[in-house]
């Protein structure tokens, strides 16, 4: 015990904080996993996962079991370094974004001053993953699924910047905890409801969710960029969607729908967690639903979707909450 | 059939052998003999009058070993029809011995598959067809023509045909069928 | 489509490749191998490759009496098997000269009328499940279920019915299928505002299907396109108004015709349709009348020589069967022309320099069973 009172607590605080958020990463991903079977499920007139656990909760842990269980088949004209690669570099980096995010008053990993340029420079790893996974694999369906992630990631970005930077704007700051401070008032929602929308739709469009899954269409491409993986690898990168869902979500709620702001709680500083993840889990809703109503657009309509209409729009929004901040 | 005069004017006037047909019987309007020489013909007339292509297929009956009409006993069948007013079209062809027809894909592209198809199960060869190559049947199995009957079930033209007499009807018998 | 393209890539070999789409594929429904020749994302060539699930029907039906035939009447499109029994047995029936009564041909109007009702509502569920709808098709089933359990009643199986004899039907109808049937049709109909909301009306579905895959009626022609794939393009041919069977000609419906004859127009074509049929369905059920379902016929029905065709309106096109009888009760020559042979045949055309999912879109709305092409 003598060790650790010799290491500065703020590194501890940190390695507390690390472990916990990877706990809640796979946690959530259960737990989203089952919320998604079971919403598909009833949009589609049926219950869904029921079997295991009374109405299905343990579904998912029995998934996790299963795909562990798997054999890791490795192709056998594979660029094995990247084809192993690939998993991981998805699965990481979305970690990251996490310990930026203020769950509450007092609950933040790290409060970076540049916290949500630190955001979205990690999440567009992401696209590396799938490039690397489609061109690893020697396969030209993944190689397909992995051209079209990469268009479709580029065209989405920009939409997602400047609808950020129209909040940042209006608090003169990039640190998430500032900009939760900002609206004890009033929600960034009802000050800039255009931007909500883009920034929106451009994260579904980040993560690649229907109806802007076409990375991983899976009735033109069998699978798109994750065909060959099998087992551990392909859960890293489902594990990587749903975290990367949650985050997108997560900054949703920190810059539009006032972070941890609610009705006030007893130990409000610590459970304000609470109201946090009852809007986050409200998006996330929200998004799964979208998924069940709508076909896919088709490639050239997503990217004319995000080049002629998005960023304009975007950037006329920038221009009027310019020009009202500065009245 | 009364709009389609024009039509038979033009067959016959290349050459084929028109006859109306009682459609309740048969169930198509014109039967069409044609040669060798009046396939292409033919189909373009029928492009002309707005025919659609129904099929294209074959044939095997017992060859004619006459001096001069000399058959190889294959014969390719085509049906027409029409979007407007009814009328159903069968023409045959009777192949010769070389086994080569003209290929009317040029004017109907529907028909390439159907002479692939009938390559396929006859052996019958359609000439300048872009690519005559096995259609339902494997590569391997190329020179296996199915549906070439053997030589004691093969029968004459005139006894498929609607002039042949009528089997003998004592040996019927009158009850119901049971279920099969 | 996109020339300009297409010009460039000539000078540009290297950046060419081949794409396998299928044989084992979710979107090519059934067994049939399209290879691509692709640029990029634009599809150059679209070759079908057939073949595999070819089973040879035409040599079965030379080589056993007629009515030994009826099972694999079912079995070429299992989708919609009714109006494949129906034309076979129509064409026996008209060669050798069998009656049929009054009562047989309604039950024979309304079981195929419902089995196209169920055939595109399958339809419609894996069109939209290629399209990347994931819904759909649970509806689709959903609804079909009905009309399944409804028609095992009767006919003893789900999916490929041999319901059909020649002279009928085997089995009557009872009052239980009538009252279930119209039960059904009343809730079909209150479901259909459903579809029209969740699909119809849905700015996805609509640019993925609008003006894409034009069938022209010159290509019609030489293609041989018929069923909805040609009404779509405006062009009002149905066997069972232009060449009326069976007792059609008693029926008042309409022949749902497009405009345009893109994959639109062919999916409102279809959902037209099955608004049709249900109105067929229900007069035929008011008007059915009382008496045998099934009249004596001989045990060996002889083939007199001489030729005959028949043609019906399945569900896909214009189904034919082309039979040659010699005097015994084997056909000497059976042919069966079956409607997605041709609307298949006309793909390299149609899909020539279009994107990839476009040419899945294409591919879907011409409704193609694998198995009936094969044969």
């Amino acid at each position: 015990m003598e060790i650790l009172s010799t290491l500065p607590p703020e590194l501890i605080r940190m390695v507390f904080a690390v472990i916990i958020i990877i706990s809640f990463i796979f946690l959530n991903a259960i737990m989203m996993g089952y919320l998604e079977r079971k919403i598909a499920g009833h949009v589609q007139r049926r219950p869904g996962p029921m079997e295991v656990g009374s109405h299905g909760i343990l579904q998912l842990v029995v998934d996790g079991v299963k795909l562990v269980g798997k054999e890791l088949l490795i192709p056998v004209n594979v660029d094995r370094t990247l084809f192993r690669l690939a998993p991981i570099l998805s699965f990481t980096p979305v970690i990251l974004p996490l310990l930026v995010i203020p769950f509450s008053e007092k609950l933040q990993a790290r409060d970076l001053n540049l916290g949500l340029v630190f955001i979205v420079s990690m999440t567009s790893i992401n696209v590396m993953a799938i490039l690397v996974a489609g061109w690893g694999s020697n396969n030209k369906y993944s190689m397909f699924g992995a051209m079209r992630a990469v268009a479709q990631s580029i065209a989405y970005e920009i939409p997602i910047l400047l609808s950020m930077l129209a909040v940042v704007l209006m608090t003169n700051t990039f640190s998430l905890k500032e900009i939760v401070g900002a609206q004890q008032n009033i929600w960034f929602i009802v000050l800039q409801p255009l931007a909500f929308i883009i920034y929106i739709i451009s994260g579904v469009a980040e993560t690649n969710r229907a109806p802007f899954d076409l990375p991983e269409a899976e009735s033109e491409l069998t699978a798109g960029f994750h065909t060959e993986y099998s087992g551990m690898g392909f859960s890293l990168f489902f594990l990587g969607e749903y975290t990367n869902m949650f985050t997108v979500a997560s900054v949703a709620t920190v810059l539009f729908l006032g972070g941890w702001h609610g009705p006030p709680l007893p130990y409000g500083e610590y459970l304000g967690f609470v109201w946090f993840f009852l809007k986050v889990y409200f998006l996330l809703f929200f998004m799964i639903m979208i998924r069940w109503t709508y076909p896919r657009v088709r490639f050239d309509q997503l990217l004319n979707f995000a080049w002629k209409y998005l960023v304009p729009f975007s950037l006329a929004n920038i221009l009027i909450t310019a020009v009202v901040v500065k009245l | 059939m009364e709009t389609y005069e024009n039509f038979n004017t033009h067959v016959r006037n290349l050459g084929g052998d028109v006859t109306e047909t009682d459609f309740d019987q048969r169930g198509y309007h014109l039967d069409v003999a044609l040669t060798v020489k009046t396939v292409r013909e033919f189909a373009q007339t029928a492009y002309d009058h707005g025919f659609y292509l129904v099929f294209v297929t074959g044939f095997h009956v017992l060859p004619e070993t006459g001096e001069e009409d000399k058959t190889s006993g294959l014969e390719v069948v085509y049906q027409f029809a029409t979007f407007d007013r009814l009328c159903r079209v069968k023409a045959r062809v009777s192949v010769p011995e070389d086994l080569t027809v003209p290929s009317i894909c040029h004017i109907y592209q529907g028909a390439n598959w159907h002479e692939r198809e009938t390559r396929d199960f006859y052996g019958i060869r359609f000439s300048d067809h872009p690519n005559l190559e096995p259609l339902l049947l494997c590569e391997e199995d190329k020179d296996y023509h199915p549906l070439l009957k053997e030589e004691k079930k093969l029968k004459s033209f005139e006894a498929v045909s609607w002039s042949a007499q009528r089997p003998d009807t004592a040996d019927m018998e009158n009850e119901t069928s049971p279920d099969v | 489509m996109y020339p300009s393209i297409m010009r460039e890539s000539q000078f540009q070999e290297h950046n060419r490749f081949f794409l396998n789409m299928g044989p084992q594929h979710p979107s090519t429904h059934g067994v049939l191998l399209v290879v691509l020749e692709m640029d990029g994302e634009y599809v150059l060539d679209p070759q079908p490759i057939l073949g595999f699930i070819h089973r040879m029907h035409e040599k079965m039906g030379e080589s056993r009496p007629c009515q030994g035939f009826m099972p694999n009447t079912a079995r070429m499109d299992y989708v919609c098997a009714l109006p494949y029994n129906h034309g076979y047995v129509s064409l026996i029936e008209k060669k050798a000269g069998i009656e049929v009564p009054k009562r047989a041909e309604y039950i024979r109007v309304i079981t195929s009328e419902l089995n196209r009702v169920a055939s595109h509502l399958l339809w419609l569920g894996a069109y939209l499940l290629d399209l990347g709808a994931f819904t759909p098709i649970l509806y689709g089933f959903d609804d079909r279920e009905h009309i399944l359990d409804i028609l095992e009643d009767i006919t003893g199986s789900r999916l490929t019915y041999c319901y059909y004899r020649f002279g009928g039907v085997t089995q009557d109808i009872d009052d239980k299928f009538v009252d279930a049937t119209r039960v059904f049709i009343k809730r079909l109909r209150k479901r259909f505002d459903m579809y029209e909301k969740l699909v119809t009306k849905n700015i996805i579905f609509i640019k993925r299907t609008e003006n894409i895959g034009i069938i022209s009626r010159d290509m019609a022609i030489r293609y041989g396109i018929t069923g909805p794939n040609l009404r779509g393009s405006g062009i009002a041919y149905d066997i069972r108004k232009n060449e009326p069977y069976s007792v059609y000609p008693e029926f008042d419906f309409k022949v749902p015709v497009g405009q345009r004859g893109d994959c639109l127009d062919r999916y409102m074509v279809r959902v037209c349709e099955m608004e049709q049929s249900l109105r067929i369905i229900e007069q035929a059920l008011d008007m059915l009348p009382e008496g045998p379902v099934r009249s004596k016929v001989p045990k060996n029905i002889k083939l007199a020589p001489g030729d005959c065709n028949f043609a019906v309106e399945a569900a896909r096109g214009e189904l034919s069967y082309y039979l040659v009888g010699d005097g015994t009760s084997v056909p000497y020559r059976l042919k069966i022309r079956v409607p997605s042979y041709s609307n298949l045949s006309c793909l390299p055309e149609l899909g020539e320099g279009i994107l990839l999912p476009d040419l899945v879109s294409i591919m879907g709305s011409l409704d193609l069973v694998i198995p009936e092409i094969d044969r």
